[in-house]
């Protein structure tokens, strides 16, 4: 294969999952939900972008309509569980990513079941090469993955992300101070949903298929590993922890041609990443990156005094 | 089409036996630990193999196949959380934590699994006598089911309540502090629940095997049952869970009625242990508990 075909296509995954990534550290790192069903989320975008994309709609509105739709399945399924302990909402959506796993696989009408559809890529330019096609998705992942690193990032320094950072460290603290746990909770989780569903669209239209098989919970796992191993609670982080799982991934698949190993390559490649994460979260639970702080005006002015943040040039 | 409905009672009853054998670790451990240890799929995965293996590869027959999965599997239980679970714990990780660990975890079992052994489905060889008892079919695997789970809720009861140990599980499960201040080493209780926990697990497994089939997601594909009976049952409540695990089952038979009925496939069955889940976090997130508080 096309050495730098393969660099490009590790750079278009590491954008789509790094925006997956992001949408789990909106809902995990800052908001504190276990969302076990990420899986979900990203199927209901793929999926949306698929049917929406046959009947002629811009790519750009199925992306939109795919968030929308992802957003609001997220609203639903979250909200019997929201109000109760962090288990049973990771429970309830794990087993939400699995049911509609096994509907998108039985239901042949929706999108061929087993054997999946096929998707137009998003943008086609006439007589372009792979190389160029790569380019162009690179592009357009990384055009979204700047806006939803943007929102994120903002949302978490703004009062709302510190009121959200504030439930996730106590929550009848936080709900005495006159914040509504439930409702931050549910607008965290919509938002990481309709994020997770743009990624969702990206990835259908770049693999050019959704199939079933593309939507096992060890996509809503791996997710989970590239944001504990990057930094919960840091956007840069994620990101990090996004590109070195895909480089992981990718490494242990070439390594698999040239080791003979007593074991299935792909197994364990699984092994390897539980074994990594049960690692991280013994001794460095914190991820690679920690926690950002918060920048105000007015923790400065706590922190130094108003005569130190005068003088801080010197 | 006419419906059998003593068959689908009885079914109902096979069905709930199995979830109720499955959930009781299940539901015990996140009692005491406080946390849903999604690993219990692949330790039921895991009894179902080492079933296999003694049954099948060593010849030795079913009944040690279950003493040998129940022992084996329930130390590798133990293991996992001494190992894992109790020095996350100690060094302060969240439930999110914990959680994330137990299915990290499941991927280490299921894939060590599929690799000793293999991801093709194997099967049980042993013949089971099948014979009619007025409008019942039933076999002699599922009468054993039945019995094993009827043994075990007699047992289970009467170490509970009359026991030590009994008395310190239930202690601990409703106040670990205060159960540390009486003089109860609430570490070993903690240790001897995930044990019989994940024993049980692996009976559960050999059973839904020798029943089906066996494969590295026998496990994850009863997982979401087993879960609803935990929440259904009340979590940590063993006498919730036993009530849970036939109203589950009963549902499920019920609903597979409806399923056809409608033309839908069947494999939605899981879909009915889902919908009895969201109703009870709705509802009553406490399940069943309040029916049974002396557990």
């Amino acid at each position: 294969m096309d050495p730098l075909l393969y660099v490009l296509d590790l750079i278009v995954y590491i954008g789509i999952f790094g925006i997956v990534a992001l949408s789990l550290n909106l809902e995990f790192g800052f908001a504190g939900l276990a969302n076990f069903g990420k899986v979900a989320f990203f199927l209901i975008g793929a999926y949306t972008y698929a049917l929406l994309s046959q009947t002629g709609l811009p790519f750009y509105l199925c992306l939109i309509a795919g968030a929308l739709i992802s957003a609001i399945f997220g609203l639903l399924i979250s909200l019997p569980a929201l109000r109760l302990r962090a288990d049973y909402l990771a429970i309830v959506v794990l087993a939400f990513g699995e049911i509609l796993r096994l509907i998108v696989k039985s239901e042949d009408w929706i999108a061929g079941g087993d054997w999946g559809v096929t998707v137009s890529p998003a943008i086609s330019l006439m007589g372009a090469s792979h190389r160029v096609d790569a380019l162009v998705n690179i592009g357009l992942v990384y055009f979204c993955l700047f806006i939803c690193f943007l929102v994120v990032q903002l949302l978490a320094n703004s009062p709302y992300g510190r009121a959200m950072r504030a439930i996730r460290e106590d929550e009848v603290a936080a709900e005495a101070l006159g914040k509504d746990r439930a409702k931050y909770k549910a607008q965290a989780f919509m938002l990481g949903s309709a994020i997770a569903g743009v990624a969702g669209g990206l990835y259908a239209q770049y693999l050019q298929c959704v199939l079933p098989g593309m939507f096992m919970p060890m996509v809503t796992f791996t997710v989970w590993i590239m944001v504990l191993l990057g930094g919960p609670a840091n956007n840069w982080g994620v990101l990090l922890g996004a590109g070195l799982v895909e480089l992981f991934d990718r490494g242990a698949n070439m390594a698999k041609d040239y080791l003979i190993l007593p074991i299935d390559p792909s197994s364990l490649q699984y092994i390897l990443f539980g074994a990594l994460i049960i690692f991280v979260l013994l001794y460095r639970p914190q991820g690679l990156l920690k926690e950002s702080r918060i920048k105000t005006k007015a923790i400065e002015l706590a922190r130094y005094g108003r005569s130190a943040t005068k003088n801080k040039g010197s | 089409m006419t419906i059998n409905w003593a068959q689908i009672l009885f079914n109902s009853v096979v069905t709930g036996s199995l979830y109720l054998i499955g959930a009781v670790g299940l539901t015990l451990t996140y009692g005491l630990s406080n946390f849903p240890n999604f690993a219990h799929a692949e330790l039921i995965t895991l009894g179902a193999f080492i079933g296999y293996f003694v049954a099948e590869q060593l010849g030795l027959g079913l009944p040690a196949a279950l003493i040998v999965a129940f022992l084996v599997t329930g130390i590798v239980g133990f293991l996992c959380y001494r190992g894992i679970f109790q020095p996350l714990a100690k060094r302060g990780a969240t439930i999110i934590h914990l959680m994330v660990a137990s299915i990290a975890l499941g991927f280490i079992l299921r894939h060590s699994i599929g690799g000793i052994w293999t991801w093709r489905p194997l099967y049980f060889t042993t013949i089971w006598a099948t014979f009619d008892i007025g409008p019942l079919r039933v076999t002699g695997l599922w009468l054993w089911l039945i019995f094993t789970a009827l043994a075990l809720a007699v047992i289970m009861h009467f170490i509970l309540v009359r026991t030590k140990i009994g008395k310190a599980i239930r202690a601990t499960s409703s106040n670990p502090e205060l159960a540390l201040a009486s003089g109860i080493s609430v570490d070993r209780i903690i240790w001897l629940t995930w044990f019989i926990g994940a024993g049980l697990a692996a009976i559960a497994g050999i059973f839904r095997g020798a029943d089906t089939q066996i494969w590295p997601m026998t496990g994850w594909d009863i997982i979401l049952p087993m879960f609803a009976v935990a929440i259904l049952g009340g979590i940590g409540n063993f006498y919730g869970a036993i009530a849970a695990a036939f109203i589950i089952g009963l549902a499920e038979n019920i609903g597979v009625v409806g399923l056809i009925a409608l033309g839908l496939s069947t494999t939605y069955r899981i879909g009915i242990a889902f919908l009895i889940l969201i109703i009870t976090l709705i509802v009553k997130p406490q399940g069943l508990a309040m029916l049974f508080r002396r557990a």
